[in-house]
C-alpha cells in the first residue's frame, strides 16, 4: 500500500473523515484485503492508546498512567470524603494525558489499559458455531428487588447496564433524566 | 392505475388520520424543551422513583462553549455518580469498586437526534397540553402523550413555563399505571456552575476500571451496509436514527448497537460476538421502567434493551437474523478476531 493509502487508514481510524474522503476510504476497505488487515492493526494501536483491551497487559500501562497523576496538579474537593478510597480529582486533560502518555511509550511497551470486570477465567477453546447450543444462557426471572435487572447472574447484569449506559444517549423523552436509571441502579437492597 | 389511485387515497386517509393527533402548540412546547436540556445551565435534586424504589439524585448540567458537562450524583447509599462530557459517559459506582467509561460516538456532544425527530412521532401519539400545575416550586406546563397502540408507553411530562427545562416526567403503561416519574424537588437556573461542581468526589484509584472505545467514526450510511444483521420486525414509525461498533475492554470483543426510534421511545439493539464461555440473558428482563430481551444467535448475543413494553423487544428480539444466514459465518468483518 502506498503512503497516502495508509494516511487514509490511520484517518478513519482516528474518525477525522468525511464526505467523499469517508466514501473512498470505505470503498478502499471493501476492495482489499490488505487494507483491511492494516485497519485493524491500526484500529488495535488505536484502542490501545485510548485504553481498551485485555486485562493481562494492563498493569505496566496503568501504573504509568498513575505515576504521571500523581505528578499532576489534582483538584481539592470542598466536600470532606466519604468513601474509603482516598480521594483525588480527575484533571479535565487527564484523557489526553493519558494518551499522550501512551503514545509517549514504545508500542513494544506498550500495555494494554483495559480492565475486566467480568471473570475472564473462563475462557474456552475458539468459539465455534454450536455456542448457540452450549452456551449458558440466564432464564427469565421476573422478580424486582430493589432496582436492578430481574436476572440470577452478575454477569449478565453487568452486560445490561453497560447496554443500558449506551442506550441512555439515546432515551428519547426522559431526556435530562435518563442517567438517573444507572445512577440508581442496584439502589434498594 | 387503480393501485396508483387505492395507495393514494390510502395515503392521503393516513396523513389526514394522523395529523390531527399532535397540538401545534404542545409539539412546540416539546420542541423548546429539547432545546432547553441542553443549552440552560442548572444545578437541582430530583426523585427518581420506579416501583418501590425511591431515589434523590444531585445534577449539575453547565453548557457552554465547550459544549455541555452534566453529572449526577446518588443522594441515597452509594454515592454512585455519571459524569457526561462531550466525548465521554464515566460511571462510577463505589459500592462495587468500579468505573465505566464510554467514550461517546464520534465524541461530538450529547446525542439529540430523537428531538429532532420530534416531528416523526406525531403519527404515532397523540400530545395535548394538559393543566399548569407547579412543580419544585415552578409553574409547569403538563403534556399528555398518548401512543396509539400497546408497542409503546405514553409520557406526561411539566414542563416550566419560564425556561421551558422538564421539570417532571412519568412513563404511562396502557393501563395508566405510572411506570417511572422523575420529578424535580428543587431546581436553580441559570446560576454559574464552577468546574469543582463537575468533578466526581470518589477517588479514581482502587478502582476497577471498564472501558469501551467506538470503534470508528463512520457515518450511518455506510455503516448500514457493513452490518450482517437485519431486524425484520419494529413497531409501526420506528426506524434506524443510529448506529455505532463499540469495542469492550473486558474482552475485546466488537459490540455493534443499533437505535431505532419513532421520535420519542427508543430501543438499541446490541450485537455482541461470543468472545468466552459467559452466561447471557435468555429471555425478557427488566429493569423499573426498562426491558430488555436476549438471545444467542449464530455466536452472538443479541440483546434488545429499551423503555417499550417487554413485549416490544422481545418481538423485536425474535425478528433478529444474520443477513448471511451461515452459522459461524456471521461475524462482523470490522477487526474482530477469533479467540
Amino acid at each position: 500500500m502506498t503512503v497516502n493509502q495508509n494516511e487514509l487508514l490511520s484517518a478513519l481510524v482516528d474518525g477525522e473523515l468525511q464526505g467523499q474522503e469517508l466514501d473512498r476510504a470505505l470503498k478502499f476497505l471493501e476492495s482489499n484485503e490488505q487494507a483491511r488487515v492494516q485497519f485493524q492493526q491500526y484500529q488495535f494501536s488505536s484502542d490501545v492508546l485510548h485504553g481498551s483491551a485485555h486485562e493481562n497487559n494492563r498493569v505496566d500501562l496503568i501504573d504509568r498512567i498513575s505515576s504521571a497523576l500523581d505528578d499532576e496538579p489534582t483538584y481539592q474537593i470542598d466536600q470532606a470524603p466519604k468513601q474509603k478510597a482516598q480521594v483525588i480529582a480527575f484533571p479535565k486533560q487527564f484523557w489526553k494525558q493519558a494518551a499522550g502518555l501512551a503514545m509517549a511509550a514504545s508500542i513494544g511497551a506498550l500495555a494494554v489499559v483495559g480492565v475486566i470486570s467480568q471473570p475472564q477465567n473462563q475462557l474456552v477453546p475458539p468459539m465455534v458455531a454450536a455456542v448457540d447450543v452450549e452456551a449458558p444462557v440466564q432464564t427469565m426471572s421476573i422478580a424486582a428487588k430493589g432496582n436492578r435487572w430481574t436476572v440470577e447472574e452478575a454477569e449478565v447484569a453487568d452486560r445490561l447496564n453497560t447496554y443500558l449506559v449506551d442506550h441512555n444517549e439515546y432515551a428519547g423523552a426522559s431526556g435530562v433524566f435518563s442517567y438517573a436509571r444507572v445512577v440508581s441502579y442496584d439502589a434498594g437492597q | 392505475m387503480r393501485f396508483l389511485l387505492h395507495l393514494g387515497l390510502a395515503l392521503s386517509l393516513s396523513l389526514a388520520g394522523t395529523s390531527s393527533f399532535a397540538e401545534p402548540d404542545a409539539m412546540k412546547v416539546l420542541e423548546r424543551m429539547g432545546a432547553a436540556a441542553k443549552q440552560l445551565n442548572y444545578e437541582g435534586v430530583f426523585a427518581y422513583q420506579t416501583g418501590q424504589n425511591l431515589q434523590s439524585i444531585r445534577i449539575i448540567h453547565r453548557s457552554d462553549g465547550q459544549g455541555e458537562v452534566e453529572r449526577l450524583i446518588s443522594l441515597n447509599g452509594a454515592a454512585r455518580e455519571v459524569i457526561r462530557t462531550n466525548d465521554l459517559v464515566t460511571c462510577i459506582f463505589p459500592e462495587g469498586k468500579r468505573v465505566h467509561v464510554n467514550r461517546r460516538p464520534l465524541g461530538r456532544g450529547f446525542p439529540s437526534d430523537l428531538l429532532r425527530r420530534l416531528s416523526s412521532a406525531t403519527p404515532y401519539y397523540e400530545v395535548v397540553s394538559g393543566q399548569q400545575g407547579r412543580v419544585a416550586d415552578r409553574i409547569a406546563q403538563e403534556l399528555v402523550i398518548k401512543p396509539i397502540d400497546s408497542y409503546r408507553y405514553g409520557f406526561r411530562l411539566w414542563v416550566d413555563k419560564d425556561s421551558d427545562l422538564l421539570l417532571k416526567s412519568e412513563l404511562v403503561a396502557g393501563d395508566g399505571n405510572v411506570l417511572e416519574t422523575f420529578a424535580f424537588s428543587t431546581v436553580e437556573l441559570d446560576k454559574i456552575i464552577p468546574d469543582s461542581l463537575l468533578q466526581p468526589q470518589i477517588s479514581g484509584k482502587e478502582m476497577t476500571w471498564n472501558r469501551t472505545e467506538p470503534e470508528s467514526a463512520v457515518n450511518m450510511a455506510a455503516k448500514k451496509n457493513w452490518s450482517r444483521w437485519q431486524v425484520a420486525w419494529l413497531p409501526e414509525g420506528f426506524s434506524l436514527v443510529a448506529q455505532q461498533n463499540r469495542l469492550k475492554a473486558a474482552n475485546g470483543a466488537a459490540v455493534e448497537q443499533r437505535v431505532y426510534s419513532d421520535g420519542l421511545s427508543s430501543v438499541s439493539v446490541f450485537i455482541e460476538k461470543i468472545r468466552a464461555r459467559h452466561s447471557h440473558l435468555h429471555g425478557g428482563s427488566k429493569m423499573g421502567a426498562v426491558n430488555a430481551f436476549g438471545t444467542i444467535l449464530s455466536a452472538h448475543f443479541v440483546t434488545v434493551v429499551g423503555e417499550v413494553p417487554a413485549k416490544t423487544v422481545e418481538k423485536i428480539g425474535a425478528s433478529i437474523s444474520p443477513t448471511d444466514e451461515k452459522p459461524g459465518q456471521a461475524a462482523l468483518w470490522d477487526g474482530e478476531k477469533d479467540d
